[in-house]
């Protein structure tokens, strides 16, 4: 037999501590332990603070290159964090940044305890953490708790020593016919969830791809294992973790395997990980699935959610876009009616785009929702999402738009994502490869590599945004700070807006109705501990063309409409409904305050 | 006003000034004649003092018409309309709420419906031939304002509807009834409102304003396509008309009935066409196309129907489409409103709605070919839809409305003679479309 190469040895970690480096006389690796770092100090104890934060989603890779070679690195990253400070983000959110063979975008983990080499060091991260701290932002990172990657030494351990302590880490079978009932995830390139592996002799089951063995999570030492990852960054001072395919940790006969009760026992031990020894810190549930599926992951509702704190609202985003097409409120409207209310201690996440391409196929369970299968024929809508593309090129440059779609997304209930780049209004490069369109460097300015590396510009990761609209020479930070009236100004602005009324972040959501299909108008109604009530009240024109509409605002008679960017005083809502009229694509944010109060009440 | 001290004196102040306030009022059905006289029917004090309210029934004198309608009167505003008055009109609700009796008057909630008191009711203002108001955001109560004796089809139908679980009608949840000729008599409908609600005229008109908009693309083309709206609501009115069979029977139409019907086609067509000369040239295709209605393969059924269908009368919601208001054709006799008809009526009404919705950003506009082309690309593609979820929906005995195409392309005509005279008589500029449509009808065969 071919001696399997040592699998840490491609993966460029030698002379930094990772897992494997040594094996005890038990058998067991040596992984390194949070003890061996420094560890970062913490931001302020605020157990509700992911309820109200601002989310930023950047990839280490893209933005910006502290050593020169062509790609972003955590140390790049800490460089920026006075202009992520500046623009209001509150949390970053970093997609896996560990070892790996990048066959899957990272999200093949090869040790969980390592960072990828051409992104910095544990330390290096320590140091992120430290820095990004200090201004008080907050990180939290991808964790893929389901699977590893095949190169990841657990797997290498547990495949050429079946009876090793490693040998139950995986799902071993003899045969490929157990859990028949489960689909398979990615139907182009896997024909079954079981891969024969020639080393031992056996299948291994894997919901992803061949490469991505599923960790075997009825072995309790599994499951001790990862919660110690979860550990080991938390002791480094992370402030959460996004779980990434949660719902098929365990498998079950005659099931799909997905959804089962197991599967959140387990994630209510890491919840409990979480409260017990690291109060303050964040689990956000990935779970691709319908408002009503979702909110499983929350856990049990009588104490205000006992899984994850946080999971991402996958239909609405689709839907933002699809009601601007439409001119009509109804897809918003319908999918927030849809939405159940969720645990006290939770929040939704909302976001406009992200790293991944935007996906119409979400769920196939057409029954729960008539509408979907109809949105979706639409080929119009199939040409503009569903696609690899940014914003601002889906809303063809429309500045209109971006205003229109980031202010939904600052006010719908739900805590905002922001993608790097859109504050700006980037571009992408359809030309690249698989979802690479969208992960092009962040354009600071107009010189070489636009500011993101000093490398040689053959040298770069990918390249730089050229084109006459998007090119990086004249759409940048440095020329967007310089420029009041700018995207990135404004945007700055309205988060700015956004924190100053707590309702953004909590209150209530109230769909307002009204008379014109193409105008979204919706309360957020907030009750401060001091009893008083901050009242908003967003009003969006979802069509291209000038707007009226007459909503019904008899609750709030007498009260006063404040707008918030400017401070402008609108009449006082009386007894007949109160008439606004909006540009095309304009929108509204007002306080509503009452007659006499000046509208500083927040 | 306040000069005004009891209930007698403001009934008789009221009816002095009604001859010059009526004309000028939304609801009035009479404005193409003077008010000649007003007589007290009947009145009915809610309160006596402080502030007056009284319920009056009175009826209008035209020259040689007569006819009954329903006020609210008090001596808290100007021409004492107390509908106006929103704290006064509160009262309603709160008499409906305690299923209270006073004279002649009943309140009354529907089996198992709980009210609140003490809302406020706001007048709905686009309301036309009655007065609705909407109490807290939840409650509707329409006053039927020109009263026919005997209950309203209205609360008939939907009453029967909510027995048999229809979900396409805004709950009925209480009635104000009072007696007119000797009959009990429907004045007042409390309905479930629903807030987020918007009509089905100023979806479909949205979209025809995107697809307007556009450069190069079709109607299937455009985000703002309504099709997929058109077919649930095709399949919503055939639900409903499912419901009502259910609820209160159908049957098939005898020779006699489609003798009748037929006859009342033509003999619509007979008057329009006296006093409009435009719709001469399609005099013989129309009367083809009546005659043919005669031999429908499979017979017809006929059952109660809406009667008044078109775009402004359904609405959606967050939860799907509804029908509101089966009162009927308001200038109708209450004879014909109440008879059984075929529900492809109510298809055919929808079809002409779509196919005004398509047309009316062109009204009165210089003639641009290529719009007009949009136009009925857009009203085809919506026509076809809404039948096609029609025919998904329908009952068996009904069945698929494709299938009945005479008939319903008789109803349809039918339908657009009868506008023919609405426009001719009241927007000029308007004639173009029904009679496009006519030509395109009788042009285009079955």
């Amino acid at each position: 037999m071919q001696e399997e190469p040592r699998p840490d040895a491609a993966l460029g970690l030698t002379g930094v501590p990772h897992t494997g480096e040594a094996v005890g006389a038990d058998g067991l690796l040596v992984e390194p332990q949070a003890e061996d770092f420094r560890s970062a100090s913490l931001v302020p104890r605020d157990p509700a603070w992911f309820k109200g934060a601002v989310f930023y989603e950047v990839l280490v890779r893209a933005f910006s290159d502290s050593n020169g070679d062509g790609t972003g690195d955590l140390r790049g990253l800490a460089s920026r964090l006075d202009y992520l400070e500046w623009l209001g983000v509150d949390c970053l959110w970093l997609p896996p940044f560990y070892a790996s063979p990048l066959r899957d975008g990272g999200y093949d983990i090869s040790d969980f305890r390592a960072v990828l080499p051409e992104f910095g060091t544990v330390e290096d991260f320590v140091y992120l953490l430290d820095e990004a701290h200090r201004r008080g932002i907050r990180v939290i990172t991808d964790l893929v708790l389901n699977h590893t990657s095949d190169a990841h030494p657990w797997f290498q351990q547990s495949r050429a020593e079946p009876d090793g302590p490693y040998g139950n880490f995986y799902v071993w079978s003899d045969d490929d016919s157990r859990y028949s009932d489960a689909r398979i995830i990615f139907v182009d390139t896997e024909t079954s969830n079981w891969t024969y592996d020639p080393v031992r002799g056996q299948f291994y089951w894997h919901r992803f791809f061949s490469h991505q063995p599923d960790l075997n999570y009825e072995n309790p030492d599994v499951q001790e294992a990862m919660l110690d990852v979860l550990r080991f960054w938390l002791d480094l001072g992370i402030d959460g973790f996004r779980l990434d395919a949660v719902p098929y940790l365990f498998e079950q006969e005659g099931t799909n395997c997905e959804n089962l009760p197991r599967t959140h026992d387990f994630l209510k031990r890491c919840r409990k990980v979480v409260d017990d020894e690291y109060p303050g810190r964040v689990l956000l549930a990935e779970a691709n699935q319908w408002p009503s599926d979702v909110v499983e992951y929350f856990g049990n509702p009588e104490v205000g959610g006992d899984e994850c704190h946080m999971a991402f609202h996958f239909p609405l985003m689709p839907r933002i876009f699809m009601a601007v097409r439409r001119e009509s409120r109804f897809p918003i409207s319908e999918i927030l009616a849809q939405t159940p209310r969720i645990p006290d201690g939770c929040q939704w996440g909302i976001f406009l785009r992200n790293h991944d391409e935007l996906t119409l196929e979400m769920v196939t369970d057409e029954e729960r929702d008539y509408m979907y299968a109809e949105y979706a024929k639409d080929p119009r809508m199939k040409a503009n999402i569903g696609i690899r593309r940014r914003l601002a090129p889906l809303l063809e440059n429309d500045r209109n738009q971006q205003e229109l779609f980031t202010a939904m997304l600052l006010s719908l209930p739900g805590s905002p994502v922001l993608y790097y780049g859109d504050e700006i209004g980037m571009g992408d490069n359809i030309w690249l490869g698989d979802r690479d369109a969208v992960r092009t460097p962040m354009q600071w300015t107009p010189d070489r590599n636009a500011g993101f590396s000093g490398c040689d510009p053959g040298r770069i990761y990918l390249p730089v945004i050229m084109d006459p609209v998007y090119g990086y020479q004249a759409l940048n930070v440095e020329a967007q700070l310089n420029n009041q009236s700018s995207l990135l100004n404004w945007t700055r602005r309205m988060i700015e807006v956004r924190k100053q009324h707590h309702a953004f972040a909590e209150g209530d959501f109230d769909d307002l109705g009204g008379s014109n299909p193409s105008v979204l108008a919706y309360r957020r109604r907030w009750r401060r501990p001091d009893g008083q009530e901050d009242v908003v009240l967003c009003v969006n024109n979802l069509s291209r063309f000038p707007q009226p509409v007459e909503l019904d605002l008899a609750e709030h008679r007498g009260a006063r409409p404040v707008e918030l960017t400017g401070g402008v005083r609108f009449p006082t809502i009386g007894e007949l409904p109160y008439l606004l009229t909006l540009p095309g694509h304009g929108f509204y944010w007002f306080q509503l305050v009452d007659s006499g109060d000046d509208g500083e009440g927040r | 006003m306040n000069d005004v001290t009891d209930a007698h004196d403001l009934v008789k102040k009221v009816l002095a000034e009604l001859p010059a306030w009526l004309p000028a009022q939304r609801w009035f059905g009479g404005k193409d004649r003077p008010v000649t006289g007003v007589r007290e029917l009947t009145s009915t004090v809610l309160n006596a003092e402080d502030p007056v309210l009284v319920h009056l029934v009175v009826e209008v004198e035209q020259q040689d018409r007569r006819a009954p309608y329903q006020l609210l009167a008090t001596d808290q505003v100007e021409h004492c309309d107390a509908t106006a008055d929103l704290e006064l009109n509160g009262r309603l609700l709160d008499l409906v709420a305690r299923d209270a009796r006073i004279g002649d008057l009943r309140f009354e909630r529907e089996p198992g419906v709980e009210i609140p008191t003490g809302l406020r009711g706001r007048p709905v203002t686009s309301e036309q031939s009655n007065t609705s108001l909407v109490y807290g955001s939840q409650y509707i109560l329409k006053l039927f304002r020109k009263l026919t004796p005997g209950p309203n089809p209205d609360l008939v139908l939907q009453r029967a509807l909510q027995e048999v679980g229809c979900e396409h009608i805004a709950r009925p949840l209480g009635s104000i009834t009072g007696v007119l000729d000797g009959r009990e008599t429907t004045v007042a409908m409390l309905q479930q409102f629903v807030p987020d609600a918007v009509d089905g005229w100023a979806m479909a008109t949205t979209s025809v304003r995107d697809l307007m908009a556009e450069g190069d693309l079709h109607a299937y083309e455009v985000g703002g396509d309504f099709a997929g709206e058109a077919r649930r609501l095709g399949q919503a009115v055939a639900t409903v008309h499912a419901n009502l069979a259910d609820a209160l029977g159908s049957q098939r139409a005898d020779a006699d009935d489609i003798e009748r019907s037929v006859r009342a086609m033509g003999e619509r067509l007979d008057r329009v066409v006296a006093s409009v000369p435009e719709l001469e040239p399609y005099v013989p295709a129309l009367r083809e196309a009546f005659e043919q209605a005669r031999d429908t393969p499979g017979g017809v059924v006929i059952q109660h129907i809406h009667g008044d269908l078109h775009l402004g009368q359904v609405l959606r919601t967050v939860h799907g489409w509804l029908l509101i208001d089966f009162e009927g054709e308001p200038g109708a006799p209450i004879s014909e409103r109440t008879a059984l008809r075929s529900p492809l009526r109510d298809v055919a009404g929808m079809l002409r709605s779509f196919d005004y919705a398509a047309h009316q950003l062109l009204v009165g506009q210089p003639e641009d070919h290529q719009l007009a082309v949009r136009a009925l690309e857009w009203s085809r593609r919506n026509r076809a839809a809404f039948t096609e979820g029609y025919a998904e929906a329908a009952a068996e005995s009904v069945g698929d409305p494709r299938q009945r195409g005479y008939l319903l392309r008789a109803f349809e005509l039918d339908k657009a003679v009868y506008e023919v005279a609405y426009e001719y008589a009241n927007r000029p500029e308007w004639l173009t479309v029904p009679l496009s449509s006519i030509a395109r009808i009788t042009g285009e065969g079955a």
